[in-house]
């Protein structure tokens, strides 16, 4: 199968620091796929090096299958980005921004096509205003319709939600899930993880310039069955609720008592029968709260463990 | 390669300063030609009688002076006796006469503004950040740095067209359509010669045009390296304005040092050729050109070369 993107081994040194090292990833067709770490570890040098604005010290970059050293125009027309806060020239209008846009992709990008693509981000009633005028919610709209414009493979997007508002980031979300849809893959950057989780299909962390763990946003289904969940229950009467959990049902763990709320170690299939359990001892269930893992507290767990072995 | 270019030029009529630059030049001309027009001598149809008295009135002069002064008053006569000889009128004022006295000297305001749009051409780029847009397109970057370079001589060509058309037409206002082929004295430094009006204003804008591609050159190239207009224009200012006075420094130095001679500024200024044929004894124009060219090479190869190598990380 041929990936959307496939990067191997990426490495950037500026003197004798290495910013970037070795780092490779493939970006399936279709997928959003994430690239998360603190500030500073590399992701912004990592999507530059993939969009030709910063030269590689070494690695390959192939877009759809197209080398980018061999086959840099082909290629580049593979993508298209929005790197940071998208900028535009302001005393032109949004139109002319995209038309300059079109112009310089390889293939021809109609007129028609820049009012689809302006109406598909609801940019059609300010289009001829002059970009001075533009929110930033809107020039980032008109950001995602420079990207578009010739219908790349894949979106390489570089920290888009910074400085958006909560609808803008909602807004922008809806677009992605459109786009890939569509078939159009996705390449993010973020060191918001939460937004990271609401957004992405996988993820790569990155830090310190290196890739050091990869991983699907939902976890396959078999294996979080075997693997302990937190649940949080409240009922009427805690204490003899511990008590009957700790006479008929020993696997179950309670790991924290507080008011009317015990917090529950255990596997997946036993959450019926203890309820079951509560409900024949007269005990009122008012909620049973399944704790997901954040993609925080994954991420903080794996990047704590890579620190642990740095130090040992 | 012409989208690009296109792309370029909608970018710099896209601003409104492209437009005032066209009008101001207009301007200009039209306030020199009245200025012209009001502070020098009305042509007068009967020179002849005029010159032929003045030159009686010196003879007459000549007649009771001292010795001295007689050397002097001979050669006064003799330099109106040309006027006669060469049938040339010394107050003549048709378009042609303005646009070689005067249109000329506003040619240093294209020059100001070609700097100016030079220099923000790629400069902003970097400034608006929108450099970044646009280098991730299916383009070769020098190719991107050279369709501005185009546009930039495009605008230049344009403000020089605006030059030469609104002082034709203005002089043609104000003092009427003259014969191209008019008979002008020019002062050199050789003394004075006899010159075509109208060709020598194309001569002069002709050899105006290589200054203004190599000022225009370094104010791109400023631009591109430093990614700071304001860099850039004040070095292409400065060159623009100081160049005749340290290519005169230079001149003087190039008796002593022969390494002087090959520094940019005593060639900057072609204009000078066309009323002498040479700036220093071994110095013609052919000369000044491959000096020029040379230094255009390495500009050009500085511009593309850093350019392309260099790493957006704005």
């Amino acid at each position: 199968m041929q990936f959307a993107l496939e990067v191997k081994s990426l490495t950037k040194t500026i003197g004798k620091k290495t910013i970037v090292n070795d780092v490779s990833f493939q970006v399936e067709k279709g997928e959003i796929f994430g690239l998360l770490g603190p500030n500073g570890a590399g992701k912004t040098t990592i999507i530059r090096m993939i969009v030709s604005l910063i030269n590689r010290t070494g690695g390959t970059v192939l877009v759809n299958g197209k080398d980018l050293d061999n086959s840099f125009t082909a290629a580049m027309n593979e993508l298209g980005a929005i790197v940071e806060n998208p900028e535009f020239y302001k005393y032109l209008s949004g139109f002319k921004n995209l038309r300059h846009y079109a112009r310089m992709a390889l293939g021809e990008v109609s007129d028609e096509r820049i009012n689809e693509v302006t109406k598909l981000v609801g940019l059609e009633k300010a289009i001829h205003d002059k970009v001075r005028t533009y929110s930033l919610g809107m020039r980032q709209r008109l950001g995602v319709a420079q990207a578009i414009l010739h219908k790349p493979t894949i979106l390489i997007l570089d920290e888009p939600t910074n400085g958006l508002d909560p609808q803008g980031i909602r807004e922008f979300r809806d677009y992605l899930r459109f786009l890939t849809s569509q078939g159009t893959s996705v390449l993010v950057s973020s060191h918001l993880l939460s937004e990271m989780q609401l957004m992405c299909d996988r993820f790569a962390i990155i830090e310190h310039g290196k890739l050091i763990h990869i991983s699907s946003m939902h976890e396959n289904d078999a294996s979080e069955a075997e693997k302990p969940k937190t649940v949080i229950v409240e009922i009427s009467d805690p204490i003899i609720a511990a008590k009957l959990l700790a006479e008929h049902m020993p696997d179950i763990k309670v790991t924290s008592k507080e008011g009317s709320r015990l917090t529950l170690s255990l596997r997946k299939d036993k959450i019926p029968s203890f309820n079951k359990l509560f409900v024949e001892n007269n005990i009122d269930v008012f909620e049973i709260m399944n704790v997901k893992a954040t993609l925080e507290d994954r991420f903080l767990e794996i990047t704590n463990k890579d620190r642990k072995e740095q130090t040992t | 390669m012409i989208g690009l270019i296109q792309n370029e030029l909608m970018k710099i009529f896209g601003k409104v300063a492209s437009w005032i630059y066209i009008a101001i030049i207009v301007l200009a001309v039209l306030i020199a030609g009245i200025i012209y027009m009001k502070f020098s001598a009305e042509p007068n149809p009967n020179w002849r009688q005029d010159t032929e008295a003045e030159i009686a009135m010196l003879e007459n002069q000549k007649a009771s002076a001292s010795e001295e002064e007689k050397g002097m008053i001979q050669n006064q006569i003799d330099q109106t006796k040309e006027f006669l000889d060469e049938d040339i009128n010394p107050n003549a004022k048709t378009n042609w006469h303005f646009m070689n006295d005067v249109v000329v000297g506003v040619s240093s305001l294209v020059t100001l503004f070609v700097v100016v749009v030079g220099s923000a051409n790629v400069a902003a780029e970097f400034s608006d950040g929108t450099i970044k847009q646009l280098l991730i397109r299916p383009h070769q970057r020098w190719r991107i740095l050279l369709s501005k370079y185009i546009a930039v001589i495009l605008y230049a060509l344009i403000l020089v067209l605006t030059l030469i058309v609104s002082g034709y037409i203005i002089g043609l206002v104000l003092f009427g359509n003259g014969d191209f082929n008019m008979k002008i004295f020019e002062i050199t430094l050789e003394g004075r010669k006899v010159a075509i009006v109208g060709e020598q204003f194309l001569l002069k804008m002709l050899y105006f045009i290589p200054s203004l591609l190599m000022i225009m050159t370094i104010a791109f190239m400023l631009s591109t390296l430093f990614k700071n207009q304001a860099i850039s224009v004040g070095i292409g200012i400065f060159v623009l304005f100081f160049s005749s006075t340290l290519g005169g420094i230079i001149l003087m130095l190039a008796d002593k040092y022969t390494w002087a001679k090959f520094l940019i500024f005593p060639h900057l200024d072609l204009t000078v050729y066309a009323l002498q044929e040479r700036i220093l004894q071994d110095i013609t124009l052919p000369v000044s050109l491959s000096i020029l060219a040379v230094y255009y090479a390495i500009f050009m190869m500085l511009t593309f070369f850093f350019f392309q190598k260099r790493d957006i990380s704005i």
